[in-house]
């Protein structure tokens, strides 16, 4: 089966600093992804290459087979994409179930089409699902840390989409609220959705990812089963920062 | 005595459809725009052209001045889809500097400095009506609708924008479309009260539509509390009436009424913003700042 999420040879500049160079992935439906690796290795700007947030210089990216190089962040969202960021990017003055009900309703005219019912229970449903349901009339900007990433995978649960793009969903939280992550995590990839984490807690990593891409200076240097990928001393070296055997090299 | 209330609460009324539309820009969309003042003056040339050329209809004066303050918002709306904050302040501030500089100079259609004058007044069926309770109706439907959009979809859209342009996006929300609408009818709305103005004073000209008036809207909006939906009007009820109830304190010598009305609004103005910093009517866990 094809995957729904692919990308091939991703590539991005910042001046002289190559953040992304030549990235290739799949995402199949119904797993876990991770991507690991260092800070600045380009994990996240290989997310918003694929969102539309960030203009790629070669490379190409397709939604079931539709190109989205060049496509608007709306557009890619509209194709079932969907992202959290993070620093969350909440509605902050607004409050969780209208935070939850705004990711339910794409339109940006006057009015919404469609059936308004499913759309709020689609939103009930989203709340409920990670939590939330007794915090509805709370402002986003007044909740717990660990609710406002609930909140953050409200929304995208509402949003209704089967490709997730998730950066750093779990940092940050307890046990109990990263077991409650989890499960939330499981319950979507059994509804077939195609999950891509992006994390730094190992712990979550193994426990939930069904494959790991690992990658350096916007490479991707490996890819694999979790197990296999954690094995490799050279890229465990490179996680935690020694560097020494490049330098041997 | 009547008249002269009459004429303060006209006065309330237009600059109260001003603060309210100016407040769906600002308090909900986030488009912090200095240049309201502009789609007021457009309104008012509008609407007395309309009134001096072909009748003197307040609705088809109304209609058509909403029609072009709201098209030409697009010059508003424009640097508003691509620049943010206080970016967009001065990109507003650049538009208010421009039109004021084509008001004075396209003479043929706005009268240059000297204005349009011996506008006619309103006519309803042939029958002349006071401008008064056509205002109030205007402001009437305006704040329904901004209550019912605030409480809609749409508003929900606006305030995601505001607060997070990029998570919004990331919805699927197309923000230009969303920004464009919200310029546009907070600006049509401007122009509303632009036609109610020219046709209550039977005159105009530039200096209405300066960039201080534009100040003056914002303070009404704030001082009343931004992002509320009555707010906007108690701020301009305040703002308006302070001057004629200055006059009205004998003690003060008639030819220093101005002074000490700018002396009043300015402290005024400094100790809200010190106890209630999101205005009168706002949230006050709001302004407040969160160290």
């Amino acid at each position: 089966m094809s995957a729904p999420l692919s990308c091939e040879g991703l590539a991005r500049s910042f001046g002289g600093v190559k953040a992304v160079q030549g990235v290739s992935l799949a995402l199949p439906a119904g797993a876990v992804t991770a991507l690991v690796g260092p800070n600045g290795a380009g994990k996240t700007t290989v997310f918003n290459l694929i969102t539309g947030n960030l203009r790629a210089d070669a490379g190409t990216a397709q939604v079931r087979g539709k190109p989205v190089i060049g496509l608007k962040p709306w557009q890619v969202a509209r194709l079932g994409v969907a992202r959290s960021f993070q620093d969350l990017r909440l509605f902050t003055q607004m409050n969780v179930r209208d935070n939850v009900l705004a990711a339910t309703e794409r339109g940006a005219w006057f009015w919404q089409g469609g059936d308004r019912r499913a759309r709020l229970a689609a939103a009930e449903a989203a709340m409920e699902a990670t939590g939330l349901t007794a915090l509805a009339e709370a402002r986003a900007v007044d909740l717990a840390y660990a609710e406002r990433k609930f909140l953050s995978m409200a929304r995208i649960l509402a949003a209704g989409a089967d490709i997730w793009l998730l950066d750093e969903p779990a940092s940050g939280l307890d046990l109990a609220s990263r077991l409650r992550f989890g499960q939330l995590l499981r319950d979507a990839r059994a509804r077939g959705v195609a999950i891509c984490l992006i994390e730094h807690n190992l712990d979550v990593v193994v426990d939930l990812a069904d494959r790991i891409a690992f990658l350096d200076r916007g490479l991707v240097l490996a890819e694999g089963a979790p197990r296999e990928i954690m094995a490799d001393p050279k890229l465990a070296a490179i996680y935690f920062g020694d560097r020494s055997h490049e330098a041997a090299a | 005595m009547i008249a002269y209330f009459s004429n303060l609460a006209t006065l309330v009324a237009i600059f109260g459809i001003l603060a309210v539309t100016l407040n769906f820009m600002v308090g909900y969309a986030g488009i912090f725009s200095v240049a309201h003042a502009v789609f007021f003056g457009l309104g008012a040339y509008a609407g007395a052209q309309i009134a001096l050329t072909v009748a003197p209809d307040p609705l088809l004066a109304c209609a058509v001045a909403a029609l072009i303050a709201g098209v030409l918002s697009l010059c508003l709306a424009l640097p508003a889809l691509r620049v943010r904050g206080e970016y967009f302040v001065a990109a507003s501030l650049g538009l208010q500097m421009v039109a004021l500089t084509l008001f004075s100079e396209v003479k043929s259609l706005t009268g240059g400095i000297g204005g349009l004058t011996n506008i006619p007044r309103p006519q309803v069926f042939g029958v002349e009506v006071s401008v008064l309770p056509l205002a109030l109706l205007a402001l009437g439907l305006l704040l329904w609708a901004i209550h019912a959009m605030a409480n809609g979809s749409f508003g929900r859209t606006l305030k995601a924008i505001r607060d997070a342009e990029s998570a919004a996006e990331a919805l699927g929300k197309p923000v230009a479309v969303a920004k464009a609408l919200a310029v546009a009818f907070a600006c049509a709305g401007a122009g509303v009260a632009g036609a109610l103005f020219a046709l209550h004073m039977s005159f105009v000209n530039v200096e209405s539509f300066t960039l201080e008036q534009s100040v003056l809207v914002m303070a009404m909006m704030i001082v009343g509390g931004t992002g509320t939906l009555f707010g906007p009007l108690v701020g301009a009820v305040l703002l308006l009436s302070l001057p004629s109830a200055l006059s009205f304190l004998t003690f003060i010598p008639p030819t220093e009424v101005g002074s000490v009305q700018q002396i009043i609004y300015g402290l005024a103005m400094t100790l809200l913003m010190v106890f209630r910093p999101a205005g009168l009517l706002g949230d006050q866990t709001k302004g407040k700042s969160q160290a």
